[in-house]
């Protein structure tokens, strides 16, 4: 079993392992729209220990993650959203789908500035609200009445991502040193001004943030004190993220 | 000569194209009849509603309008364009293209003309052709960057590679400000433009590119891979084994990344001990991790292995992990290790016998701990190199004893019935295995299965009925079919033929056949969009993949299929008794009846389904809508005219039906020496005795033990004997120099 990211060529074997195991199906070219859209943040699971028919075998996929980015918002602020998640049921209780999303929402964060991600969960699947909720974190927005087409109601399942930017700042801020004062304002900006389309007023609480990581390199001299500066950046990009989001809201 | 419209019909004009591009076809079609009243000549008017009525799937009166207006008006570049349109959306890419080329004289700087021709040149892969059209749209518009990466693309893929970067870093050094970090379209054109530098060999060059121009990209996994292989290929081993270390962190399940790590590390190969330790380096710090526990199983031997297989194993037989045999299996090469396995398993059920007297199992999870153990050695005996099948059926019974209601342990017991090869027994204990959880699609579609190797083709169409959409017209085929599902298709088709239904039979493979051109087809669109979303490397990706689509295990089955039983209709042609699609030594009587029952209900089935697509627009996945919509367009056009394949049953030329399917099997599995047999078959039927001949060449090479290939081989021979003085001079020459494999 090999996690890693989809490639076109593991489109059809995703579009069968879809097939096999769930009701919600995609035509290919859904796949694709998917993977050349936002080809950092759709996964697979391959079972590469099989033993090869042809030369023109493909990998085994036993479990994908096929997942983007909204695009158009409508609540303006950048998030992911998972398409469609699973695996196999021989391939089950190997954290495969936890591992999947987990990937998927680094990359979410990285490259797209995902705030947070969204998926849609029949009420009645208990083993994956469990992995959602109990352990990836997600919440419980709302219920979407007989958003299956088999009439079934949807749980709106959410997560906040701001302990991926968090960790993502901290280990930019490590990665660069004596550039992080920079970077993390630069970052910051970007972020505001795509999400609020430039608004002024976001501008201090951005600068508060870019300062952060620079407050840190400065102490990151020694290293017993890293640990707690760690702790001190965390707080202050989250607070940033609330302020954004609740303005949105 | 053309009419020229007035001011308000110009307008309606106007009016016409738009509802064309909103999909409002009556309304286009009103508005085109209007201007048509007033002026019955106007070649632009007819042109567009001819376009109108293709999208409606008129085809053929489609044409014929438009080949009206190009009479009346042929200096107009929107007749020509129309005209182009239409081949094209009937794929007949070289006349279209043609059109395009002619539209374009007629009107130079219409973008949208040549941007038309630019999508149908790289869609057939001219790249020549494209790489001018894209140089032309530069030139018209080179203050957009997508121009100029859409240059290097075409550079690209003719294999220019200098140009193409030559084209990127022209554009950069134009560029007045510095982008945002922010910007995705500049991240990943650089990126880009760093893959081009590798796929040039100056590997050192594109790891300073990447350090320098690449290292913020916003796709950091990208980054952290390109700096780990590229120090690996210049031989920087500590940079290479910090960068691999990096990427462990970050995914720990990845192989690739701990090889990565070993070779940079130059630890010394048969080291048992040394590459152990970089596993557990990582086994030791994440609990969960999967990976660097099972890999080590790869290279330990002797104690060494019985040690960490041991503590595997106990470790997914506590957790009740069903994949375990699966994650395993392919240690079974070694036989050592394959005799070992079975060994652990019973030591893990013996240590247990001891502690737990049964009692806590029994209000345990099945699968777990005694059941987990039972069921790995239940597939160990049913695995082909370790088979022992009255073994397998006597764990998976004690696992079954365990838990009557285990999914899984049914599952392996219809396996095993399979490999026994009754398919009888086997599909109805998968469909047992199904009953116990009828919620779970996996099973489900396993039942299906079962029951098609078992030659019910009817009731697995019920089963798998439970899953598909409702709402779909025509039923739960038409939903498989719709969804591309290949895999029944494919069955589906294979037990109609044992079954004696060439039609049936042929009519899913030729289904499968469509569905890889709608593969093919759906390309089409990504041409302009991820120039516009800025994803450039996985567009490449794409196209090349695309080259290569029909190489896919996937067609080669079908296509396989198909050629064996267009020769079987070849050499046996259906005799007196034989009804049209129908193997004439089948009962016949069964078999008609069952198709009349068959259609009726079909039909039946299609009414009702028809009566509910009103309601079905309503409620839908929003995941699907933009895909449900392009799909009941299509519902609009295709009514299938030969829903039994009667048609294709009743075909003159079987060799020559062959040739649709055996062409690309041989151009892009070469390999496959099973494709190299039948492409003999038909070539020799055919007369083609060079490409016979070239066929059984390429057999030899891959196999030349293989019977069917010396049989082949003597064929070959005992039929040009008696003929060889009657070929071409040309043609004995060849045999003469390349006929001398066979030792017969």
């Amino acid at each position: 079993m090999d996690i890693r990211l989809l490639r076109p060529s593991d489109i059809p074997l995703i579009q069968h392992a879809n097939l096999e195991n769930l009701p919600e199906n995609y035509f290919l070219k859904y796949y694709l729209y998917h993977a050349l859209s936002w080809p950092q943040l759709s996964y697979v699971a391959v079972d590469v220990t099989r033993p090869r028919k042809s030369p023109y075998d493909y990998p085994k996929i036993v479990g994908y993650v096929l997942a983007k980015m909204e695009e158009e918002p409508s609540d303006g602020v950048q998030h992911g959203h998972i398409t469609s998640l699973s695996v196999m049921r021989t391939h089950r209780r190997l954290g495969i789908a936890e591992k999947l999303m987990r990937q998927s929402q680094q990359a979410m964060v990285e490259t797209f500035g995902a705030h947070y991600v969204s998926l849609h969960v029949r009420v009645s699947n208990n083993a994956a609200i469990h992995l959602y909720r109990d352990t990836l974190g997600f919440t419980n927005e709302k219920t979407e009445a007989k958003y299956y087409a088999d009439g079934e109601d949807a749980y709106c399942m959410k997560l906040d991502l701001r302990f991926i930017r968090e960790q993502l700042l901290e280990s930019q801020a490590e990665e660069n040193g004596g550039e992080a004062e920079e970077e993390g304002k630069e970052k910051a900006n970007d972020e505001k001004s795509k999400d609020n389309g430039g608004h002024a007023d976001e501008g201090e609480a951005v600068g508060d943030v870019g300062r952060d990581p620079a407050k840190s390199s400065s102490s990151k001299k020694t290293e017993g004190e890293k640990v707690k500066v760690k702790v001190g950046r965390g707080l202050g990009v989250g607070e940033l993220v609330e302020r954004v989001v609740t303005k949105q809201s | 000569m053309p009419q020229t419209l007035n001011t308000r019909e110009a307008n309606l004009f106007r009016t016409v194209i738009r509802h064309y591009e909103d999909k409002q076809y009556k309304r286009g079609l009103k508005a085109a009849e209007q201007i048509l009243k007033k002026n019955p000549k106007h070649g632009d008017t007819m042109s567009m509603k001819a376009l109108i009525m293709n999208a409606q799937g008129k085809t053929e009166e489609a044409f014929a309008l438009a080949k009206e207006a190009l009479t009346i008006d042929m200096k107009s570049h929107i007749c020509w364009h129309v005209y182009g349109i239409l081949y094209r959306t009937n794929k007949n890419f070289d006349e279209a293209i043609k059109a395009y080329k002619f539209a374009l004289k007629l009107e130079p700087d219409s973008h949208q003309i040549q941007r038309d021709l630019a999508i149908l040149q790289v869609q057939i892969r001219d790249y020549p052709g494209y790489v001018q059209s894209r140089f032309v749209m530069l030139k018209a518009r080179p203050h957009l960057r997508q121009n100029w990466t859409a240059l290097a693309i075409a550079y690209h893929l003719e294999g220019n590679l200098a140009q193409a970067e030559n084209i990127l870093s022209t554009y950069e050094k134009s560029m007045t400000s510095t982008p945002l970090k922010t910007d995705f379209e500049n991240s990943e054109a650089v990126l880009y433009k760093n893959s081009i530098i590798a796929e040039r060999g100056d590997i050192e060059r594109a790891l300073e590119h990447l350090e320098t121009e690449a290292k913020n990209s916003l796709d950091r996994l990208a980054v952290m891979e390109l700096r780990a292989r590229y120090s690996a290929q210049l031989g920087k081993k500590t940079e290479a084994a910090k960068a691999y270390r990096a990427l462990l962190d970050r995914n720990p399940e990845h192989p690739d990344y701990y090889k990565g790590v070993i070779e940079a590390l130059e630890l010394p190969e048969g080291d048992e001990v040394a590459l152990k330790a970089v596993y557990d380096e990582y086994a030791g710090k994440l609990p969960r991790c999967d990976a660097a526990r099972r890999l080590p199983l790869d290279f330990l031997t002797g104690d060494g292995f019985r040690t960490a297989a041991k503590a595997y194993l106990t470790l997914m037989f506590d957790k009740g992990v069903p994949s375990t045999f699966a994650n395993l299996k392919h240690l079974y090469s070694d036989s050592f290790k394959r005799d070992v396995m079975p060994v652990l398993a019973e030591e893990y059920l013996d240590e247990r016998k001891g502690s737990l007297d049964g009692n806590e199992q029994a209000n345990s999870d099945s699968s777990k701990g005694v059941g987990a153990a039972l069921y790995f050695l239940a597939q160990h005996y049913n695995y082909f190199l370790s088979r022992d099948l009255a073994k397998a059926m006597e764990y998976v019974d004690r696992a079954v004893e365990l838990d009557i209601n285990n999914v899984d342990f049914h599952m392996t017991k219809a396996r095993i019935y399979k490999h026994q090869d009754d398919t009888q027994k086997a599909s109805l204990a998968m469909d047992h295995a199904r009953s116990l959880d009828t919620r779970d699609r996996y099973i489900n579609s396993k039942a299906a299965k079962y029951q098609l190797r078992n030659n019910e083709n009817e009731k697995a169409l019920t089963t798998l009925g439970l899953f598909t959409r409702a709402e779909t017209v025509g039923g739960p085929l038409a939903d498989l079919v719709d969804m591309q599902c290949i895999w029944f298709l494919t069955e589906d088709g294979e037990a109609w033929q044992r079954r004696g239904n060439y039609g049936l039979a042929l009519k899913r493979y030729h289904t499968i056949f469509n569905i890889f051109d709608i593969w093919q087809e759906d390309q089409f669109d990504f041409h302009s969009f991820s120039l516009r979303k800025g994803q450039i490397r996985a567009y490449v990706d794409m196209v090349r993949w695309e080259d290569q689509l029909r190489e896919h295990p996937f067609y080669f089955r079908a296509a396989l299929d198909a050629v064996k039983l267009y020769l079987l209709m070849h050499d046996k042609p259906p005799g007196a008794n034989g009804v049209n699609g129908v193997d004439g030594s089948k009962v016949n009587g069964e078999d008609s009846a069952e198709k009349k029952k068959a259609l009726k209900k079909a039909k039946k089935e299609a009414q009702k389904a028809e009566r509910e697509a009103a309601e079905k627009a309503a409620k839908q996945d929003p995941n699907k809508a933009s895909a449900q919509k392009s799909k009941d367009a299509e519902d609009v056009k295709k009514k299938d005219d030969d829903p039994n394949g009667l048609k294709l049953a009743a075909t003159s030329d079987p060799l020559g039906d062959a040739m649709k399917f055996l062409g690309p099997m041989l151009q892009l599995s070469p390999k496959n020496i099973d494709g190299q047999i039948a492409g003999f078959d038909v070539y020799l039927r055919r007369k083609k005795y060079l490409l016979a001949l070239k066929c059984l060449k390429a057999a030899l090479l891959l196999d030349e033990d293989h019977p069917r290939v010396k049989e082949q081989a003597a064929q070959l021979r005992s039929t040009l004997d008696p003929i060889f003085d009657s070929l071409a001079p040309k043609v004995q020459e060849i045999i003469k120099s390349e006929f001398t494999a066979p030792r017969l």
